[in-house]
């Protein structure tokens, strides 16, 4: 049997980080990963992360997973094993992992549970059909392995997860018929949602598939609008032809360890399914067994390298590393979680985390005590937490298209726009990121308290010198140029597909909805870098479509 | 279809191989999963199920779902989303519950 200080289960970027954080206070560490490359959900996540520059924030989820696990292999006291499934823990503390085809015996002084997340799955009849996808694998199969996982995908589910692969999917050369949603708002962030339908894809609200249909695998799909009570209208049947569907309705936390664990347990809709009942510091009711990441509560890979990194310290402090040192770490790391969830987007994670603390001190007082103990457990319930901000309530929150008051409300003086070129942000949701603030050199762009904030632009400060654009993981920033001559003004904006437009070609411009509004000429292309991959395409247009369009179309792809 | 050009990404596929699928030579790339390669291909039935008969095909495409179990070099139940794609590796449709020979 092999003896170990700390043993976390499950490389994401929440175990990767708390793998990190244990050695960095001097713990001798063994990470077990099922996967052959470490990263989990990152290794498929070719957009850019929001966040705070704490958290990577601007960065692409697959560099964000392999600067992590350059990190971990460069650390000598962590002992990567990949290719191995933690398939047990036992009541004696004892881990068994199936490790180099092998049944192995692990002995942990503490134990650091990050198992992440399953896709959940949706009844209709058709679904076992051969094209009827998880958006996991589709992520897998189009980003790991780099094959098309079809030619015209019906997505459902327009949470972040379904706006994203979308995306992405669009990136790869496949077309989306829709995306079709059961709620009656977009869940995910608006900023996805308006880059998708500025591509020409259709998100619709209050619909639900009632079937797939086709000869051994899906050649189509039935759709149709909803009721309040999630009946569907009569009549309202819409016959969609694709060869894949692609389920984006969630993830459930994969627990099974952590019940095996004996581990005290919650129902917590707003996390999303049962999970772990942890303290502040992340330890489980099972002294020693700590949880970190979506296992615990679905929630954004930022607060999961967070928590990684507070159950990390957590542990490897309790074992009698660096006391003095870790407090403070463990402190930063509490107030860097309750700031990202601090916003109308963290409201139900905030939400869940009271229920679970609410179950904690009612169900288990030895428990409880231990918490108090170590005397820096803080109530962000009654600060950050709780302020009430500003919710979207206008045709935004339907389809993703800012509506004329809204932009009208952003736009800058009349004045200003005929002096020269200025940075537009159509960010208008209170999400947790904040890159355009760190992007502007100038310092134009500010947010009033915290990244929760909307971002807003001085316009005597902003230059126009289109920095930002390529900075912003939203893609919501443009730059218009209305001295750019008599006739014509430009529009800067961001560019993530291929080919690449050259200065010189006449592309489509496409308004907020991916309506063709003319031919324009392609002034200027400028790359973002090697990493960023990003462009900024600076295109001529007329005076009055200067603030239409968002967008370009080359060939008979939308863009 | 594979993809050859990708805003962010770039794929690195090492040298061709081949592989069968129920007896027909397939063309494949060694950094593939036996699924990936199949899609490539064109193939997404994998199997049937054991009761209905009914086509199966990839679903979760990280080993946790069991959807795309075929019969890899003879052996049944072999979840192709993860496994990696050989040369000269047989491949076949596997229909009703793999059987494990002893
Ligand atoms: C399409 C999509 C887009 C997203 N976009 C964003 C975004 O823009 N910004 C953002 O912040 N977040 C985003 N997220 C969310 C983010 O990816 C997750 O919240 C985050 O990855 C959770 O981290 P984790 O470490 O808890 O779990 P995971 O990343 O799921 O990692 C868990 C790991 O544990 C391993 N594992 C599980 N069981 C075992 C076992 N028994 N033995 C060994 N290993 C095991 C798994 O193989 C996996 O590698 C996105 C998610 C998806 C699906
Ligand atoms: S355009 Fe330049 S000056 Fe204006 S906000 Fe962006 S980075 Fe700052
Ligand atoms: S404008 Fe700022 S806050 Fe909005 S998505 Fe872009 S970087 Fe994030
Ligand atoms: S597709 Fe789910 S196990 Fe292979």
């Amino acid at each position: 049997m092999k003896h170990i200080e700390v043993m976390v289960i499950g490389g994401g970027p929440a175990g990767l980080c708390a793998a990190l954080a244990a050695s960095s206070l001097g713990a001798k560490v063994l990470l077990v990963e099922r996967d052959e490359i470490p990263g989990g959900q990152l290794v498929k996540q070719t957009h850019k992360f929001f966040g705070s520059e704490k958290q990577y924030a601007g960065d692409r989820g697959i560099h964000i997973g392999q600067m992590l696990l350059e990190n971990v292999i460069a650390e000598q006291d962590i002992e990567l094993w990949t290719d191995s499934t933690v398939l047990a823990i036992y009541e004696d503390g004892v881990v068994t992992v199936e490790h180099e085809g092998k049944h192995t015996k692990v002995k942990p002084d503490r134990l650091i549970i990050a198992t992440g997340a399953a896709e959940k799955f949706l009844s209709f009849p058709g679904n076992d059909l051969p094209g009827v996808y998880g958006a996991g694998a589709v992520q897998t199969l189009m980003n790991v392995d780099g094959v098309k996982p079809a030619k015209r995908v019906l997505m459902v589910g327009a949470g972040n997860i379904g706006l994203i692969v979308s995306y992405q999917l669009k990136q790869a050369g496949v077309e989306i018929a829709a995306v079709i949603e059961g709620l009656p708002k977009i869940g995910g962030y608006l900023v996805h949602a308006s880059k998708i339908q500025r591509a020409g894809i259709p998100v619709l609200t209050r619909h639900t598939i009632l079937e797939a249909y086709g000869n051994g695998q899906v050649e189509g799909a039935i759709i149709a609008s909803i009721d309040e009570t999630w009946q569907p209208i009569p009549g309202t049947e819409q016959k969609i032809p694709c060869d894949a569907i692609c389920l984006a309705v969630g993830l459930s936390p994969l627990t099974e360890l952590a019940w095996q664990a004996g581990c005290a347990m919650a129902f917590v809709r707003e996390l999303s399914g049962h999970v772990p009942v942890v303290d502040d510091l992340l330890e489980s009711s099972r002294p020693g067994i700590y949880c970190a990441g979506d296992v615990s509560g679905i929630e954004e890979a930022s607060a999961a390298m967070v928590e990684g990194r507070l159950a990390g310290l957590s542990a490897a402090f309790s074992l009698g590393y660096e006391a003095n040192e870790a407090k403070a770490l463990q402190q930063s790391a509490m107030e860097e979680l309750a700031e990202l969830r601090a916003g109308p987007m963290g409201q139900h994670i905030r939400d869940g985390i009271n229920k679970v603390k609410l179950k904690r001190k009612i169900g288990n007082h030895a428990f409880e005590n231990q918490t108090e103990k170590s005397g820096i457990v803080k109530d962000y319930s009654s600060d950050a937490t709780n302020t009430c901000r500003a919710e979207i309530k206008t045709s935004l929150i339907n389809d993703g298209i800012p509506t004329k008051e809204e932009l009208d409300a952003i736009y800058p003086s009349d004045k200003r726009l005929t002096e020269g070129p200025i940075a537009i942000v159509e960010c208008f949701q209170e999400i947790p990121c904040n890159p355009c603030v760190k992007a502007c050199k100038r310092g134009a762009i500010s947010m009033l308290r915290d990244i929760n904030d909307v971002p807003v632009v001085d316009e005597e400060l902003c230059n126009g010198c289109g920095l930002c654009i390529s900075l912003c993981p939203g893609l919501a920033i443009f730059v218009v140029d209305k001295s750019y001559s008599g006739d014509m003004a430009l529009i800067k904006l961001p560019f993530e597909y291929v080919p690449v437009p050259k200065s010189g070609h006449f592309v489509a411009g496409l308004d907020r909805a991916g309506r063709e509004l003319g031919r324009f000429e392609v002034v200027r292309v400028t790359s973002g870098g090697d990493k960023n991959k990003t462009f900024t395409v600076s295109l001529a247009v007329p005076h009055d479509l200067v603030m239409e369009v968002r967008g370009i179309r080359i060939g008979e792809q939308a863009i | 279809m594979r993809i050859d050009e990708h805003p962010v990404l770039s794929f690195e596929r090492g040298e061709k191989i081949n592989f069968f699928y129920n007896g027909q030579e397939i063309e494949a790339y060694p950094t593939e999963t036996i699924a990936a390669a199949l899609h490539a291909a064109g193939v997404r039935k994998l199997g049937e199920s054991p009761e209905l008969h009914r086509p199966r095909g990839l679903f979760c495409a990280i080993g946790n779902c069991s959807s795309c179990f075929m019969i890899v070099d003879g052996e049944p139940n072999m979840r192709v989303c993860v496994m990696k794609v050989r040369s000269g590796m047989r491949v076949e449709e596997q229909r009703g519950k793999g059987v494990v020979g002893i």
